[in-house]
């Protein structure tokens, strides 16, 4: 048995801050339904961020706007536990799936809006996409070390949708958990605004001023001379030095024992304050050796440290032995794409295990076995699609994924 | 407050940010959250964002390596439906507080573990502060910066990861527990939480052509996004966006009032030199105009764009907090016992008919060891012996 097995999601969303939650719900075990425009979801063009929120989920390509597939979905509404999506503000409404729309047909459904930035408020009515929030929260000031005169920094991993989409996580489960306990399901929200702030969470103010907290350097090596990369002879090295021993010890791998005892780095605030001084005078030392060099000796003195990888845009972490023997990676055949790989299992159980099953579906490819389920017969089905209601993978299919 | 966790009860082990950032999402939904913390404080007190991720919820202290101290800890995962913990893969067998060492005392128990690695990898034994997961998972070398080589990422990437991953397997295991009647052992780590924002970037796909990896690829400068970063006045900086999801009523160009705009859509289908030629004037044109102004102005004509700001700002320091933020209820005044009064994020989940909240500034370290050892039935004497505090 999977956790969430028996769980029923019905994902409604666009984009990545809509899909990837379900996709982690249904990577847990849930049968999660993405109700697919007939001509497609538009992020199928876009190639490697569809892949990316997909995987393991059943698809029915069904015409919202048309009475019949609006009935066909609520229908699939009253046998789930939870609807999910990222419409903006008064579309669900508007197509009739709605928070009261879904619970007149299912009482105790959990329903979840993964909003741009809010319920209610002067910008609730925006949509808007993952850099704009990475700006507002400070991410992307910090990033580039915009105070030293840099230009702010764009992080490339869409950290704002994902971020967005693992609260509407964690706040579904929490519904789940209450609506198994006492019967009531409810409607809940999150957003990407709210999703960057959690990122930027060490922010603090007392009385109103800030509470200076670490900032990277203008060349963006780290946060401080003992938390920070060092290029070496060839490459690089990450080094966590961030003990009084580990101090002293790192001075003394370094050949420059005489700095432990120096009185302008003698305790981490100084060594703070006089941070320019002791990086150049460590990056001096650094670039003697290669990287390989100082990880050795820096384990055997007992400095924590690491030379960061290039994985060749994953390969080296996908393909790498540990990583498969313990489910970290997932492999699957997609009908067109051939054999994909993807992270696997990101949360172990030891009861009931993860449940990383199947690649990203194609437009309705499962719209026939769905309706069936619903009691739809094939006549009934054939209809349907002679109808433009219904859609599933033709011999001419259209899309590339 | 009854939030939808409301009854559960969680012994939080966790330091450094991913467990007690983890286990906050959870305080802040009802959960009732004991900070177990080594005599003397959690080490990390002194670090920037201790008192936010730490808040909600009360301490005790325990030496666990005195046996008292390790029996006092079972008893209280007797009465626990969640234990959180980030030691190094080992420590916690080693301390006897291990999964079935508590799971024997407690079937019901969700016994939730996030180190650096997971058990079994061959780097499970190293240090696992984030920067080093950073380097070691190859994030650091995705994001490109002002130079080439790795750059170390301002937000710790890997355990933003993480701290998302451990409520979710809780509760997924919470829920299973309706189900099955037991308690299970939930583990992730920090080097799982990286993979987590891999999800766009990293796929292998056998028979994807190169236009299949474009969109996402990595690149000098950085990206498409970083192409809508713009300086205005003063030095200042706005992220304009592509879309918003509404209909401008007036276009970018006409905003910025540059004259002779090309029309959007053919804009689109311009070569790449010409379009480099436009970008040149609109980053002229963007550099004479305010910030604030230029933001409410585009805007109001429905464009999607925020100003480059700290988080500081974001909460209000040196003038006004985002006003989106103040109506998400995400610009918190907590009181801190150490700090006085703050300013913090709020809750950013939103259960509508189980509202969450934030309980309260972080505890001080022990303050509710003789309320809780109390309910136990321990003497003051006894506590003193394990907690390494005076009573």
């Amino acid at each position: 048995m999977h956790a969430l097995e028996g769980v029923r999601l019905i994902d409604f969303g666009q984009y990545l801050a809509g899909p990837f939650g379900p996709m982690v719900v249904g990577d847990l075990g849930a049968d999660v339904i993405k109700v697919e425009p007939v001509q497609g979801d538009g992020m199928r063009l876009a190639g490697k961020p569809f892949f990316g929120c997909q995987r393991g989920k059943r698809d029915i390509a069904l015409d919202l706007k048309n009475p019949e597939g609006r009935k066909i979905a609520l229908e699939l509404v009253a046998t789930a536990d939870i609807v999910h999506h990222n419409m903006t503000a008064g579309v669900a409404n508007r197509l009739g799936i709605g928070y009261e729309d879904c619970k007149a047909v299912k009482p105790d459904i959990v329903y979840c809006n993964t909003w741009a930035y809010g319920l209610e408020g002067p910008l609730a009515h925006f949509g808007g996409l993952d850099p704009l929030y990475q700006a507002a929260t400070g991410l992307e000031y910090e990033a580039g070390a915009t105070h030293t005169g840099n230009a702010p920094l764009y992080y490339r991993f869409g950290m704002c949708d994902a971020a967005n989409a693992m609260l509407s996580v964690v706040g579904v489960l929490a519904a789940l958990v209450h609506q198994r306990r006492t019967g009531e399901g409810q409607e809940l929200w999150t957003s990407l605004l709210d999703g960057g702030a959690v990122f930027a969470s060490d922010a603090l103010l007392v009385d109103g001023e800030p509470v200076p907290r670490p900032r990277l350097d203008q060349g963006l090596h780290g946060i401080g001379p003992c938390y920070r990369l060092y290029e070496t002879q060839d490459g690089w090295i990450q080094i966590a030095a961030v003990k009084e021993s580990e101090w002293a010890a790192l001075c003394g791998v370094l050949g420059v024992p005489e700095l432990a005892d120096d009185g302008r780095f003698a305790v981490a605030d100084l060594r703070q304050e006089n941070r320019e001084e002791l990086e150049a005078l460590l990056g001096e030392q650094f670039a003697r050796k290669t990287s390989q060099m100082w990880a050795g000796a820096l384990d055997d003195a007992g400095v924590p440290n690491e030379i960061p990888v290039d994985t060749k845009a994953g390969d080296l972490v996908l393909f790498d032995a540990d990583n498969e023997r313990l489910g970290l990676v997932a492999e699957y055949e997609h009908p067109i794409m051939g054999t994909l790989r993807q992270f696997g299992e990101l949360i172990q159980f030891s009861d009931t295990p993860a449940h990383v099953h199947g690649p990203p579906p194609r437009v309705g490819e499962n719209t026939k076995e769905i309706l069936g389920e619903l009691g739809y017969d094939e006549q009934q089905i054939e209809k349907l699609f002679a109808d433009g209601v219904v859609n599933w993978p033709q011999p001419d299919y259209p899309w590339t994924i | 407050m009854a939030g939808a966790l409301d009854g559960v009860r969680i012994l939080d082990l966790s330091w450094g940010i991913a467990g007690p950032l983890g286990v906050l999402l959870l305080a802040e939904q009802g959960a009732d959250v004991v900070k177990v913390e080594p005599p003397g404080g959690d080490p990390f007190r002194a670090y920037s964002g201790y008192a936010v991720w730490n808040r909600s919820r009360r301490s005790v202290t325990v030496d666990l390596k005195r046996p008292a101290g390790r029996e006092a800890l079972l008893r209280l995962a007797e009465e626990a439906d969640v234990l959180v913990e980030t030691f190094r893969p080992g420590v916690t067998d080693r301390l006897g507080i291990g999964y079935d060492a508590v799971h024997a005392r407690n079937p019901r128990l969700v016994y939730c573990s996030c180190p650096g690695y997971p058990e079994g990898h061959r780097m499970a034994g190293r240090p696992g502060y984030d920067a080093l997961v950073q380097a070691s998972s190859g994030q650091q070398w995705e994001q490109p910066g002002w130079r080439m080589g790795p750059i170390f990422l301002h937000m710790p990437m890997p355990s933003m990861g993480a701290m998302f991953l451990i409520p979710t397997g809780i509760l997924a295991a919470l829920v299973a527990l309706e189900e099955t009647g037991r308690g299970q052992h939930v583990k992730t780590s920090l080097f799982q939480g990286a993979l987590l924002y891999t999800t766009q970037i990293w796929q292998h796909v056998e028979k994807a052509p190169a236009a299949f990896h474009d969109l996402m690829g990595k690149s000098y400068p950085p990206g498409i996004h970083q192409q809508m970063l713009f300086e205005v006045a003063d030095g200042e900086w706005v992220h304009a966006s592509v879309m918003s999801g509404l209909t401008p009523t007036k276009s970018q160009d006409e905003l910025l009032g540059l004259e002779d705009p090309p029309d959007p859509m053919t804009f689109l289908t311009l070569p790449p030199e010409e379009r480099d030629k436009f970008t040149v004037k609109r980053k002229e044109a963007y550099l004479t105009h305010d910030r604030d102004t230029l933001v409410r102005s585009f805007q109001e004509h429905n464009h999607a764009i925020e100003a480059v700001i700290t988080m500081e700002e974001a909460l209000g320091a040196g003038g006004s907090p985002h006003p989106q933020l103040v109506a998400n209820g995400m610009v918190a005044e907590v009181a801190d016992p150490e700090l006085g009064e703050t300013t913090q994020i709020g809750v950013p989940i939103n259960l509508l008919g189980t509202p969450g909240g934030i309980q309260g500034g972080q505890p001080l370290p022990g303050e509710h060891n003789t309320e809780i050892f109390g309910l136990l039935g321990y003497s003051d004497a006894e506590i003193a012996a394990f907690t390494g505090e005076a009573v």
